[in-house]
């Protein structure tokens, strides 16, 4: 056979007795651009497989489409049987919309608001059935709300303990290198008490909760999802909604203020030890300063703020659930997806409620 | 067994979508109490979607569903929720509570749908569980049970509340022929003694001459025929005989004409 890859006009090419495989993967023929007449000869031929059966039929769609002439030449019946008896339909590629922007940024957009309508559907119906849907059914079993408060917000209860008192000592030590330069070691006290109550104490909480907790609910709902439970649930004429959701909704919202109260203890615990022996101030001290520095107005926020957190914590863990489709695969995927937008979400919000600590009320 | 009755599923011109892919194509079909009606056709053909459709976990593109009467897309939520509280519903995979043992799985429609007190949902559960030859099974969770079992369990689950009407995908799906050939005399069991109408989707060819009364076969979302198993037996030519009598239809046995043929030289 020729070794060029352009062959030239009325080329013959000689095929193997075994047209596999092996010789196609060798052979430059597949990318070969058509040029006049190409003629295969089967003479030797004995043996052909799935790749010559493919290359074949390549070339011969290729030299058509370009009005050129595949020839095949000594070709036995029996070979020329097993050609034609897998000439399946060609399938169309899908068209794709790549390379126009407006019809790609159409799609995005449209996405976009199908997805939101499908959230805020899981948000409406998760705040109707946790509230005054609870008077037209219950569709939940008993014991489910001890069951997901323990496994939502107590188990948390030393992760979030653990993480804020380290975070106290962090916050502590990198404060006092400013402030010991300037003789105010004691603000170390209003410094560490501001942070975690107006802002660390709720914030690494719904940080630790979207990992832990928000994480769980997608995988769980995902799961339930692939595996058909959420349809044999409505088909058995349950609200999925308040079977599933509501009691981590309640779950969350009971316990999530709870363990926000005790990031902000852990963490101002944690600025204690630092005060006491590594600032030197006294215990009488660092309580006086403390107890001035936390303002009911700023821990009221902050318990509200902390719900507020809960709620989209759940409200994102349920729609990344709800939204899988496929298998194993894609639980994982949007389980990934609920925490990275769960805590973008957290972040932001938390952004927002900066501004109401400076409403004068 | 009389079939001249008042349809207990009425579905009328229903046309089922993915996207802007036709998956059933203008259906209509009446299923009639008290008897087993099979579904069949090849893989992808629209089986589940149609069933999914009957029972509106998949809201029709286009067409009408009516179940005992009431046409399901006029129903709201509650009233959807009432109408299937009569229908059990065997799933392919058995779908389980994985975080609920097999006995709280039976219990669970009873504990929502009945205000019947413990003890008798209690013994009921235990009934089910031995109707479906799983006496001991109450403590196992989901994962603790093979295939069949599960599958077991689920029809136990489905037929918790003594529903009129029972669908159930697939059943015999990755079953050995024993256990599938148990599932099937369960239903027939369950048609005799308790009356029920039974929907059953299936491509088991076993299945479908032990248990059918009539058949609805469906091919590439048509639905190519709907009569009684022996007329169906009797057709000659086309996807049903070929469906019964086994001959391929996916492996192409000439030229396929979108190809341009060949050339063709021999000394």
């Amino acid at each position: 056979m020729t070794d060029s890859n352009q062959p030239p006009e009325s080329a013959t090419v000689t095929l193997p007795e075994r047209l596999t495989r092996e010789w196609v993967e060798k052979s430059p023929l597949p990318t070969a651009k058509p040029a006049g007449t190409l003629r295969l000869d089967f003479a030797d031929t004995r043996v052909i497989d799935s790749a010559g059966i493919a290359l074949v039929h390549l070339l011969n769609n290729r030299y058509n489409r370009t009005g050129q002439k595949l020839v095949l030449c000594n070709i036995a019946d029996d070979l020329l049987l097993t050609l034609k008896k897998w000439a399946v339909a060609p399938v169309e590629k899908p068209v794709s919309s790549r390379g126009n922007i407006f019809v790609r940024l159409g799609d995005i957009m449209i996405r976009v608001y199908n997805e939101s309508v499908v959230a805020l559907s899981i948000l409406i119906e998760t705040i109707y059935w946790g509230t005054f849907g609870l008077f037209r059914r219950q569709d939940f079993r008993r014991g489910v709300l001890g069951d997901q408060m323990y496994q939502l917000g107590f188990r948390a209860i030393g992760i979030v303990g653990l993480l804020s008192f380290i975070l106290g000592i962090i916050l502590s030590i990198q404060s006092v290198i400013q402030l010991r330069q300037f003789g105010a070691d004691v603000f170390l006290v209003a410094m560490i008490t501001w942070g975690m109550v107006r802002e660390l104490g709720p914030l690494i909480t719904a940080i630790i909760l979207a990992g832990r907790s928000g994480s769980a609910t997608t995988a769980e709902i995902a799961t339930m999802v692939v595996q058909e439970e959420v349809d044999a649930l409505k088909t058995m004429g349950l609200n999925h909604i308040q079977f599933i959701v509501v009691p981590k909704f309640w779950a969350v919202s009971l316990t999530m203020p709870v363990l926000a109260i005790l990031s902000m203890v852990a963490g101002i615990f944690g600025g204690l030890i630092i005060s006491l022996f590594y600032v030197n101030l006294t215990l009488d001290l660092f309580w006086s300063e403390m107890v001035k520095n936390i303002y009911v107005k700023d821990f009221i926020i902050s318990v509200i703020k902390s719900v507020i957190f809960s709620w989209l914590i759940i409200w994102i863990g349920a729609y990344f659930g709800f939204k899988v489709r496929g298998g194993a695969e894609e639980v994982g995927k949007e389980t990934t997806s609920s925490v990275v937008f769960g805590i973008f979400v957290i972040i932001i919000a938390d952004a927002l409620f900066s501004f109401i600590y400076d409403i004068k009320f | 067994m009389t079939i001249q009755q008042k349809p207990i599923i009425e579905i009328r011109n229903l046309v089922a979508r993915y996207g802007d892919r036709t998956v059933l194509h203008d259906i209509t079909a009446d299923f009639y109490p008290s008897e087993i009606r099979v579904i069949l056709g090849t893989s992808g053909c629209g089986k589940t979607t149609l069933l999914k459709n009957t029972i509106g976990l998949v809201k029709p593109y286009s067409g009408t569903v009516t179940i005992f009467g009431q046409e399901m897309g006029d129903l709201d939520s509650e009233g959807t929720a009432q109408v299937l509280k009569k229908i059990g519903i065997l799933f392919q995979n058995g779908a389980l509570l994985g975080s609920m043992t097999s006995g709280e799985n039976v219990a669970l429609p009873l504990k929502m749908h009945t205000d019947l007190p413990d003890e008798v949902i209690h013994e009921i559960v235990q009934l089910k569980l031995a109707q479906v030859d799983l006496p001991h099974a109450a403590n196992l969770y989901p994962d603790e049970l093979s295939g069949g079992m599960r599958k077991r369990v689920a029809m136990a689950r489905a037929l918790a509340l003594d529903p009129p009407l029972l669908f159930c995908d697939e059943p015999s799906a990755g079953l050995d022929p024993v256990t599938s050939n148990g599932l099937d005399e369960l239903l027939l069991k369950l048609r005799e003694t308790l009356g029920i109408t039974i929907v059953v989707i299936t491509h088991e060819l076993l299945s479908i001459e032990k248990i059918a009364d009539k058949i609805i076969f469906l091919d590439k979302g048509r639905l190519l025929y709907d009569g009684l198993l022996s007329e169906a037996r009797a057709v000659t030519g086309g996807p049903v005989y070929d469906f019964f009598n086994r001959t391929p239809q996916n492996v192409t046995t000439e030229a396929d004409n979108s190809r341009p043929l060949f050339h063709v030289e021999n000394a």
